[in-house]
């Protein structure tokens, strides 16, 4: 039987994530709201309330109606939540053990076989929660203590009980009953959602009541932050900024999110065949000048944000003169109209972006400058399908943007764009010895394993170069004085967390 | 004359969402796939099969009309891509605050403009005169979208008069409303100024001036007909800028409207709701056009005599 809880290094990500959570939540005996009520104004707002449904076990989480029974952490690590701990038993099921003193937000503890009822109705209903690891079967094997079995052996289940799939919730003759620091009073479908302190959730009595306003133009959600109509503007555009310069009332700060912005190298286009083309390309882009031009954001360093514990260690080279010699090595002279050539051949690239990541679109011309430096002459193409454009092969640059760890786990992102074959595996890229790191990390157990695989991957990624990371975004959050000391993370994943509206 | 009208409107509807199914799919993007990468989830082949048979997209075109032509009329609009909720009870929910906008807008428009058009008529090179051309010229030369993101700007933003997004129904229709109006008015007044234009240069006019009627008394007693006609004839293309125009306005002003929500369905390529939506709006223009002819002919019964529309 592999005990996950005792072995050391995930035994001290527990402990820590604990002490975590005892820092966070011990302080609400000790504080108080910072307003009877606040309003949050955001572009997305949970449409109903069955997390089975669509998207919507998303939006019940960011909007700190639901939990699942592990989540993602400040720092990016997989973290118990209605859970305590798991355990992986020797048949590949796990053993997952509640948290003591969790509610219903009518008081209903939450049990085995309340949670097992709830995620095997999710289970069936929504195929979304059969992604990564098959059907999960979950039964309660004590008040506290469910048997979960996968489709597909996993060494990750609490990394998969952390996706949004999975917020545990209580059917009722009306709507689902859930465990989240608020519990919703009204609902108005696309409109807005009224939430009250959850009364059995601890520090119900200092948190404010919340409304949440859906408000889908960006440059709309920053005029009702102007106006004072709204206490916090979720993700605003970077344009509006300076309408709040100078404002001792509103504040916007600044964090940075998941989606990481990339380029892949179509290795199957003959250009790009030879690595060290791709490598030059790699070098020769300044990734200072993607910040400057989407005026948000830092360069990255790898495939994930910084914040991951399994994120690659920057900074990433920049040295157009290195990139120029590679170039030089493999064959392809400078021409004299500034274009290299090799047999004939001029060194011309497609750079594909769609502008849905309207940021994207912003990096085609510095791409396209730094490349002209370099001697490769780029078109740019922009598209509203990336994702056909992309499998279709037809593109040599395709800039893209990615939630590369969206459950906090490195495996699905470093499997599903890179193995060899695999769906989404739009570079065309393979390598054995890539291959064989993800195999290993596929059954790692260990997260220090794991965050080694990790890295290792991103190192023959770099190695290969069929992708070129580029910059980790940034979002904006405007904050009345009421929630000045709020600080943002998780990208949209958690915006209404238990501290909300808390002062520290 | 009722048969030909429903059999008219039945007909054209039913030309309009069939091509619009057809343009819908061919938009590039399959849906499945855009709901996928927009969840982060692992696309296996399995789950993409298992979507496709969900949302009934493994089936010809053919029937997927079929089934939602039949799930239009008994109400079954079948289920949002990206929600995952009903679509009939969310457009429905919807449609009320559409139809503030619009049927609001209009009648403003109507009011304001008839009465500009008719002062502006009543005394050419006035000053109703140059406000209805002011109007015309402002709604075809200004961006709808800027002129709300103004208002917003200074009525909400800067002298805090008006709560668009926080405050009550009627706070949050009063700026929508008077968006679509604002670029309505200017074509309504001018229709309605050339209508009592042709009255005031008639022989009849001059006659009911001899009896001793007040100027403007018998300007509108003897134009009016004349320009509800010219009104009807010229107002139906603005029954789709209605459309456009409480888009607009339920997007920069926060309001949870049909159009609102379809931004975002073509965004996900959530079939359900864009076709539904057509269906809607298809139904509005043809029954607005159809209702103009009809009232028109009511108006001037030579119409119906020679057939003209």
């Amino acid at each position: 039987m592999t005990l996950i809880s005792s072995r050391p290094n995930l035994r001290k990500h527990l402990l820590t994530s604990a002490v975590c959570a005892a820092a966070l939540m011990a302080p609400l005996t000790a504080t108080k709201a910072l307003a009877d009520s606040v309003t949050v104004g955001q572009t997305f707002l949970a449409s109903g309330l069955d997390p089975a449904e669509g998207s919507t076990g998303w939006a019940l989480v960011t909007h700190g109606i639901a939990e699942q029974l592990f989540r993602v952490s400040h720092d990016g690590e997989v973290v118990p939540n209605l859970a305590s701990s798991a355990e992986q038993q020797d048949d590949g099921s796990w053993m997952v053990t509640l948290a003591d003193n969790r509610f219903f937000s009518d008081g209903t503890p939450v049990t085995a076989d309340l949670v097992a009822a709830s995620l095997n109705r999710t289970g069936e209903v929504n195929a979304s929660a059969r992604a990564t690891a098959g059907r999960l079967t979950f039964e309660a094997v004590d008040a506290a203590t469910l048997r979960v079995t996968s489709e597909q052996p996993t060494p990750i289940l609490p990394s998969i009980l952390a996706e949004w799939a999975f917020p545990v919730y209580l059917e009722t003759d009306g709507d689902p009953l859930f465990t989240g620091p608020f519990a919703v009073e009204t609902i108005e479908a696309g409109s807005s959602i009224e939430m009250v302190p959850n009364a059995f959730y601890e520090g119900a009595e200092q948190r404010p009541d919340v409304t949440i306003r859906r408000i889908a133009d960006g440059q709309s959600l920053a005029l009702a932050f102007a106006s004072g109509e709204i206490d916090l503007a979720f993700n605003l555009p970077i344009e509006t900024l300076s309408i709040f310069d100078g404002n001792d009332d509103q504040s916007v700060t600044t964090f940075p999110v998941a989606y990481q912005y990339m380029m892949w190298m179509n290795t199957q286009s003959p250009a790009l065949s030879n690595v060290l083309v791709r490598r030059a390309i790699d070098l020769a882009i300044n990734r200072d000048d993607l910040v400057a031009a989407a005026r948000a954001g830092v360069p990255a360093t790898g495939a994930f944000a910084a914040a991951y514990p399994f994120a690659a260690e920057g900074p990433l080279p920049y040295d157009p003169a290195a990139a120029a010699a590679l170039l030089d090595d493999a064959g392809w002279a400078m021409g004299a109209d500034g274009v290299r050539e090799k047999d004939g051949e001029r060194l011309e690239l497609v750079l594909w972006a769609y502008p849905q990541r309207p940021d994207l679109v912003t990096f085609q011309p510095v791409v396209r400058a730094a490349l002209a430096d370099l001697g490769i002459a780029v078109t740019t193409q922009v598209t509203e399908s990336p994702s056909d454009v992309a499998a279709s092969g037809e593109f040599d640059l395709f800039l893209w943007a990615q939630h590369t760890a969206p459950a906090g786990d490195p495996g699905l992102f470093l499997s599903l764009f890179f193995e060899t074959g695999s769906s989404r595996n739009y570079a065309g890229w393979s390598s054995d010895e890539y291959d064989a790191t993800i195999a290993e990390l596929r059954t790692a157990i260990d997260p220090e394993d794991r965050i080694a695989l990790a890295q290792q991957a991103q190192e023959l990624i770099a190695e290969g170069a069929p992708v070129s990371f580029l910059v980790t975004p940034e979002w904006h959050v405007g904050l009345s004085s009421d929630l000045a000391g709020y600080e943002p993370w998780g990208s949209d994943y958690y915006v209404i967390r238990p501290d909300f509206g808390i002062s520290q | 004359m009722a048969t030909r009208f429903v059999g008219m409107t039945l007909v054209s509807w039913l030309a309009a969402v069939a091509v619009s199914f057809l343009l819908i799919r061919l938009v590039p993007g399959d849906p499945v796939d855009v709901f996928i990468n927009h969840v982060n989830i692992r696309a296996t082949d399995e789950l993409i099969a298992a979507y496709r048979e969900q949302w009934g997209l493994d089936r010809s075109l053919f029937v997927q009309f079929g089934l939602w032509l039949r799930g239009f009329f008994t109400l079954d609009w079948g289920t949002s891509f990206a929600t995952g909720g009903a679509v009939t009870g969310e457009l429905i929910a919807r449609l009320g605050w559409s139809a503030a906008i619009g049927v609001g807008g209009i009648a403003v428009a109507l009011l304001i403009g008839s009465a500009l058009g008719f002062f502006a008529a009543a005394k050419p090179g006035g000053l109703a005169d140059i406000g209805s051309r002011a109007f015309a010229v402002a709604g075809q030369a200004l961006p709808a979208f800027a002129v709300g993101v103004v208002a917003l700007w200074v009525l909400a933003a800067e002298f805090r008069w008006i709560q668009p997004f926080a405050g009550g129904p009627v706070e949050r229709l009063f700026l929508p409303i008077g968006l679509v109006a604002f670029f309505s008015i200017g074509s309504v007044s001018r229709l309605v100024r050339a209508g009592f234009i042709e009255t005031a240069g008639a022989p009849y006019l001059r006659t009911a001036l001899a009896k001793g009627l007040p100027y403007r008394l018998a300007l509108w007693r003897h134009g009016r007909q004349r320009a509800a006609i010219g009104l009807l004839a010229g107002i139906a293309p603005d029954l789709a800028w209605i459309v456009g125009g409480t888009a607009v306005a339920e997007i920069v002003f926060g309001v949870p409207g049909l159009s609102e929500r379809v931004i975002e369905a073509v965004a996900h390529r959530d079939y359900p709701i864009l076709q539904a939506y057509v269906a809607l709006v298809a139904l509005w223009i043809i029954i607005g056009l159809q209702l103009c002819t009809l009232f028109r002919r009511m108006l001037d019964p030579r119409l119906e005599a020679t057939g003209q529309a």
